[in-house]
């Protein structure tokens, strides 16, 4: 049966699907396994996930022992180290006093920010609109969007309409591209059309009227739905590299994605030679490049950490029910 | 999902405004006083869809004409595609892009499935959370930075993966450098990056399969794999399916943001793939019209993958791509 996805989130009127972050209610023994073969197989099965575990985190945390050695023993440290040799915290010192990543920073931050609300706002207002069952012209609408999925005209259109319009070397380049993303959208629009229309008509009686239901009623009640597209759009932005190094010419314009782009994927050692400068802001004269790249990923990452804690209540159930459903 | 219902839209039985749905003739007599604040709410967004997505559409018309310094353009047809055509270099793009995208559908595309059936095995709540919230993060990082993560792992000197070959006696191999393992590294990384989260599709599908199946199973006596080959893997073989056709409606995008992050002087002619050089012909060397042809070209085989896709999707899973 194709039941069409409904929510990314349980509805008051729906029932909660189950989490895959949940274990389920199966006796733990029964699941081990009762013989010496079946306790085996589940050892390894875990060993095996465990070793995944291990091979995603330990690359982040030999960056993050490598940022916090000593500067002078970075040179002889093992990517397999976990554990810093010596002790100092000069990198961080320097990196959040380099001038190119503080610009970045503050770049990515005013891109991710000014994006995503635009995002967030056209999306939700634009998927309530089409949510309304029996809106003329609702069709032509949905095809108009689902267009925009299958047929892409490419980087170098896309390119000269910045040109075109004078975007070039503007933030809004960067901040406008693709305004309304057409697969969150649907998402949304499915999460409406899964309000009970009992609370709108009720709404609509008592004499609100629909830009007020829609403030009152419906964004408290998709709070949750509104949460996980913002969180896809802040995750897009903050981690977009090529719309920035396409549109933006101007290094000063640029977001910690392509500063670390130019310091780690390029080893653009020209651009760190201001580093010699950043003596000033420490005792260190001299950092070491390894240590400073590893903490300049780590930097990068950072935002994403914090977000992440969200991003495993929201994404998980959103992509569970909302993206296939069988 | 399904295309006819995201076009028919509504199942919900009241409507707004007037119950039951009412007919077009009185839609349309409602008319304006009673819709203009939905087409309110809808404008600003469809109006930056027309402008940003509709205007490039217009002008990819560039890949006919030749670009003149002094506007206009001049109509050329379809010389740009002849030039491309002609040329060898677009040729071994297109291979590159063929045999990337086939490597990671061959090795990439089962790991999740194979996480997925090991994660439903696991109990105890606390450690299946922990082990999905470590695995799903690498999801979530740029390509920059696992670009950054696999040139450190990956360094002769003193990246992880030589330090292990040398601590099992090996010579250290500096494989971004190599152009036979360049490709490998697009493999693994992929994987990196994507076996833990295209995994959480698999256990949805996995945990929606009827419980009371596998107590009846295990009255019967069947052990794990007896279990997991005659009811789990039939029970999410739509999701695998639709998964599949999925990634052959992206065979043409073997992944621009990772190449671009990966690529060095060294090892540039194995990984080349049609983005990049979309990218580098079109926007460094400034041969427009060109660049826009080849982009065209592979958006309008997307196009038709896609298309293809979803007729194949629906026909065979009841469910299409969107």
């Amino acid at each position: 049966m194709a039941e069409i996805a409904t929510t990314e989130t349980p509805h008051p009127a729906a029932a909660q699907p189950p989490s895959p972050l949940r274990g389920e209610g199966t006796s733990v023994r029964a699941a081990i396994g009762r013989s010496p073969l079946e306790r085996i197989e589940y050892a390894i099965i875990v060993s095996t996930l465990l070793l995944m575990v291990v091979v995603t985190v330990q690359p982040l945390i030999n960056l993050l022992a490598i940022s916090l050695s000593d500067n002078s023993k970075v040179a002889g440290m093992s990517g397999l180290a976990i554990v810093p040799s010596g002790f100092s915290v000069d990198v961080w010192n320097v990196l959040i006093h380099h001038p190119s990543v503080l610009r970045g920073l503050l770049n990515a931050l005013l891109i991710t920010g000014g994006g995503t609300l635009i995002n967030v706002g056209l999306t939700t207002l634009m998927a309530w609109g089409l949510s309304r069952p029996g809106l003329p012209g609702r069709r032509i609408i949905y095809v108009i969007v689902l267009i925009t999925i299958v047929f892409e005209p490419g980087m170098i259109p896309e390119y000269f309409f910045n040109k075109h319009f004078g975007l070039l070397d503007s933030y809004w380049s960067v901040i406008m591209y693709k305004a309304v993303n057409a697969w969150y959208l649907i998402i949304l629009v499915r999460f409406f059309e899964e309000i009970p229309e009992d609370l709108i008509e009720a709404a609509r009686i008592d004499g609100a009227n629909p830009f007020q239901i829609f403030y009152r009623i419906v964004l408290p009640l998709a709070k949750p739905a509104i949460a996980t597209i913002a969180l896809f759009y802040i995750v897009f932005h903050w981690n977009d590299f090529f719309h920035p190094l396409l549109y933006l010419n101007d290094q000063n314009k640029w977001p910690l994605q392509l500063v670390l782009r130019q310091f780690v994927v390029e080893g653009d050692k020209l651009s760190i030679v201001g580093l010699e400068d950043m003596g000033k802001y420490t005792n260190a004269s001299q950092i070491n490049l390894r240590a400073f790249k590893a903490g300049m990923i780590l930097l990068t990452i950072a935002p994403i950490l914090l977000i992440y804690p969200l991003i495993l209540r929201y994404f998980t159930k959103g992509t569970m029910t909302g993206a296939l459903k069988g | 999902m399904n295309l006819s219902h995201v076009i028919a839209g509504h199942k919900s039985p009241g409507n707004v405004p007037g119950n039951p749905e009412p007919s077009r003739a009185v839609r349309l007599s409602l008319g304006w006083r009673a819709w203009w604040p939905y087409y309110v709410m809808i404008a600003p967004g469809l109006l930056f869809i027309l402008i940003w997505d509709y205007i490039p559409m217009y002008e990819a018309r560039m890949a006919f004409e030749q670009v003149r310094i002094i506007p206009p353009n001049i109509w050329v047809g379809l010389k740009q595609f002849q030039t491309l055509f002609a040329s060898p270099v677009f040729y071994a793009v297109i291979l590159n892009t063929l045999i990337i995208s086939g490597m990671k559908l061959l090795f990439v595309f089962p790991v999740p499935i194979l996480v997925a059936l090991m994660l439903n095995e696991v109990r105890g709540g606390p450690l299946r959370k922990t082990i999905q919230s470590a695995i799903y993060l690498p999801h979530f990082l740029s390509w920059v930075v696992i670009s950054g993560l696999f040139i450190a792992l990956l360094s002769p000197s003193d990246g992880a993966v030589n330090d292990l070959l040398k601590l099992f006696g090996m010579q250290p191999v500096g494989f971004m450098t190599n152009t036979g393992a360049i490709r490998w590294v697009l493999v693994i990384s992929e994987m990196w990056r994507s076996a833990g989260w295209d995994s959480l599709l698999y256990l949805a599908a996995i945990i929606a399969i009827d419980p009371q199946l596998y107590d009846a199973a295990e009255v019967d006596g069947a052990n794990r794999w007896q279990k997991i080959v005659y009811i789990t893997l039939p029970g999410i073989a739509p999701t695998i399916a639709t998964l599949f056709i999925l990634n052959m409606g992206m065979f043409l995008s073997a992944g621009l943001d990772q190449v671009f992050n990966m690529t060095n002087d060294v090892n540039r002619s194995t990984i080349d793939i049609i983005d990049t050089y979309v990218y580098r012909i079109g926007l460094q060397t400034g041969e427009y019209a060109l660049g826009t042809a080849a982009g065209l070209f592979k958006g309008v085989i997307g196009f038709v993958l896609i298309i293809l896709t979803h007729l194949v999707s629906k026909r065979l899973t009841g469910r299409g791509v969107w």
